[in-house]
């Protein structure tokens, strides 16, 4: 156990150092000076100020040593200075970081809460009005992609009903729509996933036989089905919640989330790489360590898997 | 306590037929193939996909015939028009016909969707199926790489391409094909390592039979119909992908007739002009949803265990 | 916490109409007396500044903080016109090359330090300092010493000296009689002794100067600003109690903007162009509707040197084919003013209306006609190049047709990021148009004319690329030389008559060719605040507003 997560820690670190060189290599061989000219106008920068900034930033050095002093810097979890204000990457992504994680835990739990509840709804009473009617509206549910969703969502409770603030801001009203919008895409398919990992289970021979033992109704939803559905359920989560952060791009757009999105969509318009580099690595990074939890989680839950 | 059991006993839904025992080998192929067709068709859901998805390719075909005008002719006396007689979508703020280019959009839809799948499919194969097959540290290397795509999202890593390639149906259709190829790989590399194992492939193997002949004649074709099966729902999604770069401003040309170009122009109208919006959105949403169909259909029918 | 702020607000505007009607008909310096509560609070949206320090402020948004903050030599009005503020006489000599201001005496900082003589050379060598890398720095580059102090020579430039506390002494490097207009910008405030150097981060987020407002807190990056009045201003002093600045995201801080005036969140805003329509019919009526055109211009910038645009005739026959009067009406929906000049129309003693012949009317024969003289042939390919996420993708999209369908030539539009456009317009051999846009730092002709379409102002590096801001490559002596005429020309109205030959020079050449003024829409809430307008920097003018 012990040396599989060395082994996988190793292998994360691989991975995110491999997209954070592909990335570099990318953004550093684009066209234009990034500190070229003074922010949102047309006017060009002075040359000796350009001449500074390049210093400041380390823009004056080749390519290789700019990859090496920032991977430096990020083991010390310095994400370098962006170009427009000069200030720690990491301060300026900190609390976007944090906006993101807050819109992608509300929309998990959305998922966990409407998406299990559904799913096992709809296996327990199988072929009821209600499983078909779960069956047809998830499938559904998953072929709304989020700019159509966020936009409706908008039109309808914002514009419409004018029942939450179109400037959101940190107020809890303000992440229900972009919580949904982020969450019903994963909250169809966990339904879906619920429904059929636990009508598998029910079929299963140990639930057959723990009912055959006279076993209490509620310790075999407990101990042997619940138990044994959850798995697959929370494999696919962990993997969605890294998959947030990029869907949350659309959504914090949508919404004016002010979220890590939103600021790689703006960091674009502008060339400000730092900031660039900065959200791809953070959202690797989160993916990386999810999916290794995730595993870990899975040999936690089911005792037939031994990591080795 | 019964009626938490009940479901149990009753008989799968769509079961597999088993072939009739002592049949030829060749009746059998083709009662399989029977078979799979009965079971596509006979899911209403998975005809509808079909139907949706043949209606789309027809319209991407014949748009100059459908359309009722060029989808990029402006008419600036002409423009954010109602829908009405005229225009029956309406017209945009340069005063180009909604419908044409909803028309048109169907072709970019297309081509995106089926050609960025396909890329990745065949990257995604070939690697796959070369790290599975010959293991050690090829299958070290091509998954590490291939670890390395698949940690993107792919929305964030197609827009690093798109900002270096530039704007456009290629660099869109690449940049999707780039950061989807890793799950193909993923998919057919354990696929392979399962019919490695398999009988006829140890048969093959003590027939003399080459490696790469092994590879083309004997395991890739057991391991494809999964990768179909994902792939097909997977031009769905490379589709809304494609409208979802292009309503952030990083897809195809602007002034392209496309789906995602004209929610994003849409979106400022919103409240004041809705069916600028609202019908691309309602192609979008259409679209999806005949390929998650079809793609459900074709898993279904071809190994009703994946269900 | 919506409803109980609102309850507040509420509660606040009865004691000041209150108060407003116990000192009605008096003309004193507002509520500030009396009661101090007497003034509320002004509440507006924007996006993010790169600075709100006077060495780096830039932007509208920024300026909109700095300017409140610091309190300078001299004052723009919004109609391009200067006023002093702390300066109470100027004086300049025959050369041109000295200037003497003399300062208001007793004024301070709100940490009570005096602001004299030596605040403002402490402020404008914190700027000029080479590790300072000011943005805005280049504005002080008349002033003798400038050069030493940018490259990292010296500390302190040698034109500044303070002959007594409150004299302040500059010395130019070549003859200047339009420098005091120069000192509007905010790069020239006076700073305390606390302000240390431009990297003093503690300053830079909470800059404390001798304004009409001061700094609540701090700089909450991405998140607000609050200013609050100062009561020790030594001018006349504001009456807002209070100003609420958010800062929105610039995705859709527009929308915001217009969606927070609507629900009684702010009391200026910008309006996204498919809703202006709807809010001028609605807001217009009841005196909200501010349309002005200020004092930016939009151009097309061809490239002069090189291209199919290298013929003055060419640049003509483009400018003739355009339809200004279609786009603005079908894209814009009629709101933006039409631009027959380079100089903008609200520098009123310059301007000379319909300058451009080409501009007024689309004319496709002429076009036509212009275009076969020039040798630009139907099917040559040019370049029109924009950047990306700033809206401009509908207008160029027009401008593109209309050139293929009346020239037959072949338009590539091209939207890239900003740094790429840049760099594009700077590298060697560029051909064709940019979409361009200019704003004035200060009020005057010279900050369009010089910076623009001067031959200094190409400026080529050893590599042959264009560090200088006139990238369309225009050279002309004749102009040239009338600029520098006008320069050394010491009374005001001698040196407005040269500008405008020099800009009939440039317009005969098309060396830009105009498009549509810079004109600003906002809603203001004129049914609580009196004397709401738009300033210089299109801004609200907060020192001045009193509630009703």
């Amino acid at each position: 156990m012990g040396r599989y997560v060395v082994r996988r820690l190793g292998q994360l670190v691989i991975v995110v150092l491999g997209a954070t060189m592909v990335l570099f290599a990318c953004l550093f061989v684009l066209p234009g000076d990034p500190v070229g000219q003074i922010a949102g106008s047309d006017k060009a920068r002075d040359p000796a100020v350009i001449e500074q900034l390049h210093k400041q930033y380390g823009l004056d050095k080749p390519l290789v040593v700019q990859y090496g002093t920032y991977v430096g810097k990020l083991v010390t979890g310095d994400l370098g200075t962006d170009y427009t204000q000069s200030r720690p990457v990491t301060e300026i992504l900190g609390p976007k970081l944090e906006n993101t994680a807050k819109l992608a835990v509300a929309a998990i739990v959305i998922d966990i809460v409407i998406g299990i509840s559904v799913g096992v709804l709809a296996a327990m009473r199988r072929y009821s009005i209600w499983d078909v009617s779960a069956t047809f509206i998830t499938t559904l549910a998953i072929g709304v992609p989020s700019i159509v969703l966020g936009m409706i969502m908008q039109r309808v409770f914002v514009i419409e009903l004018d029942w939450f603030p179109l400037i959101a801001g940190d107020s809890f009203e303000g992440i229900i729509l972009p919580a949904f919008t982020l969450a019903i895409i994963d909250a169809a398919l966990v339904a879906q996933l619920a429904r059929s990992t636990m009508l598998e289970v029910l079929r299963a021979d140990y639930v057959k036989t723990a009912v055959a033992k006279g076993l209490p109704r509620r310790t075999v939803l407990t101990r042997h089905i619940m138990r044994n559905s959850v798995i697959p359920v929370v494999t696919y989560l962990g993997i969605s919640f890294g998959t947030l952060l990029g869907g949350a791009i659309i959504t914090e757009t949508i919404f004016n989330w002010n979220g890590i999105g939103l600021a790689l969509i703006q960091a674009i318009q502008q060339n400000n790489n730092p900031i660039i580099v900065g959200v791809v690595t953070i959202s690797v990074a989160v993916f990386v360590v999810l999916n290794l939890v995730v595993d870990l989680l899975y040999a936690a839950l089911d005792p037939r898997i031994r990591l080795a | 306590m019964t009626e938490l059991v009940s479901g149990t006993g009753e008989p799968t839904a769509a079961g597999p037929v088993p072939a009739a025992p002592g049949a030829e080998p060749s009746v059998a192929r083709v009662s399989q193939w029977t078979d799979i067709r009965h079971r596509f068709f006979a899911n209403k859901l998975a005809v509808v996909g079909l139907v949706i998805i043949f209606l789309l390719v027809l319209v991407a075909l014949f748009a100059p015939l459908l359309a009722p005008h060029d989808p990029l002719k402006q008419d600036l006396t002409q423009t954010l028009q109602s829908p009405g007689s005229a225009h029956w979508l309406g017209t945009d703020a340069l005063g180009r016909d909604q419908l044409s280019r909803l028309i048109y959009g169907s072709r970019i839809a297309v081509i995106v969707g089926l050609a960025s799948i396909l890329v990745a499919v065949v990257i995604g194969v070939a690697l796959g199926a070369l790290a599975g097959y010959y293991g050690r540290w090829v299958d070290t290397v091509i998954m590490r790489v291939a670890d390395v795509f698949f940690a993107f999202p792919l929305l964030i890593g197609a827009i690093v391409i798109i900002l270096l390639m530039g704007r456009g149906v290629l660099p869109v259709v690449l940049s999707l094909a780039i950061f989807s190829w890793a799950t193909f790989a993923r998919l057919l590399r354990s696929q392979v390592l399962s019919v490695r194992e398999m009988d006829y492939v140890h048969a093959a193997k003590a027939l003399g039979a080459g490696q790469g002949r092994i590879i083309r004649k004997h395991i890739l074709p057991n391991s494809l119909t999964s990768v179909l099966v994902y792939a097909t729902s997977n031009v769905g999604i490379a589709i809304v992908a494609e409208a979802s770069l292009s309503y952030l401003g990083v897809g195809v040309d602007p002034e392209v007739a496309e789906w995602g170009n004209m929610i994003s122009a849409g979106r400022n109208f919103m409240g004041v002009k809705d069916f600028m919006w609202t019908y691309p959105s309602l192609a979008i949403v259409i679209t999806a949803l005949g390929f998650i169909l079809l793609g459900n259909g074709l898993r279904d029918a071809l190994d009703p265990k994946m269900r | 916490m919506r409803g109980a702020s609102s309850a507040k607000w509420v509660a606040g505007a009865i004691v000041i109409a209150l108060a407003a009607t116990a000192c009605g008909g008096g003309d004193d310096d507002g509520g500030s007396k009396g009661s101090g509560k007497a003034g509320g609070t002004f509440r507006m949206g924007i996006t993010e500044p790169v600075a709100i320090d006077p060495y780096n402020a830039q932007e509208s948004e920024g300026i909109l903080v700095t300017d409140n903050l610091f309190t300078g030599l001299y004052e723009p009005t919004a109609d391009g016109k200067v006023n002093p503020a702390l300066a109470t006489s100027k004086k300049v000599s025959k050369d041109g090359k000295t200037w003497t201001f003399t300062i208001k005496k007793g004024t301070k900082f709100s940490n009570g330090e005096a602001v004299d003589a030596e605040s403002f050379i402490r402020g404008w060598n914190r700027v000029a300092v080479k590790t300072a890398a000011s943005d805005v720095a280049y504005h002080m580059a008349g002033i003798e010493g400038f050069a030493d102090v940018q490259s990292g020579k010296a500390k302190t430039m040698t034109g500044l000296t303070a002959p007594d506390p409150y004299t302040l002494q500059v010395k130019l490097s070549a003859p200047d009689f339009e420098f005091y207009i120069k000192t509007t910008h905010t790069v020239f405030s006076p700073v305390p002794k606390v302000a240390g150097d431009a990297k003093n981060k503690a300053y830079n987020e909470a800059p404390i100067g001798n304004g009409p407002f001061k700094m609540q807190g701090k700089w909450e990056h991405n998140k607000s600003i609050t200013l609050v009045r100062n009561d020790d201003y030594g001018l006349t002093k504001a009456h807002l109690d209070k100003v609420q600045i958010d800062i929105l995201n610039s995705a859709n801080g527009v929308t915001l903007e217009y969606q927070g005036f609507e629900s009684g969140q702010y009391d200026w805003a910008r309006m996204p162009t498919p809703q202006l329509p709807a809010a001028k019919a609605k807001y217009e009526p009841q005196g909200e509707w501010i349309q002005t055109d200020t004092n930016g211009m939009n151009y097309l910038l061809p490239i002069t040197d090189n291209g199919p645009l290298k013929s003055a005739k060419a640049r003509e026959a483009v400018s003739y084919a355009i339809d200004r009067d279609a786009i603005i009406k079908g894209v814009f929906q009629g709101m933006y003013t039409k631009s027959t000049t380079i100089l903008p129309p609200v520098f009123t003693d310059v301007y000379q209306k319909d300058l451009c012949t080409s501009c007024i009317k689309q004319d496709k024969a002429k076009a036509k006609q212009l275009a076969a003289e020039a040798g630009l042939k139907p099917g040559t390919t040019i370049e029109v190049a924009y950047n990306t996420g700033a809206g401009h993708e509908e207008w160029i999209q027009a401008v593109k047709q209309q050139l293929e369908q009346v020239l037959g030539v072949k338009v590539k539009s091209t939207g890239k990021p900003f740094a790429e456009l840049l760099a594009d317009q700077q590298k060697p051999g560029a051909t064709g148009m940019y979409r361009f846009a200019w704003g004035a730092d200060y009020p005057t002709p010279d900050n369009f004319l010089y910076p623009l379409l001067d031959t200094a102002s190409i400026n080529k590096d050893e590599n042959g690329k264009v560090t200088g801001d006139n990238r369309g490559r225009y050279s002309n002596k004749k102009f040239d030389d009338l600029l520098a005429q006008a320069r050394a020309t010491e009374d005001q109205a001698g040196r407005n008559a040269i500008y405008k030959q020099a800009e009939k020079v440039a317009m005969d050449d098309v060396a830009l060719i105009p498009l549509w003024n810079r004109t600003q829409l906002r809603l203001a809430n004129t049914k609580k605040f009196d004397g709401l307008k738009m300033d210089f920097h299109e801004d609200p003018n907060l020192s001045e507003i009193t509630m009703k």
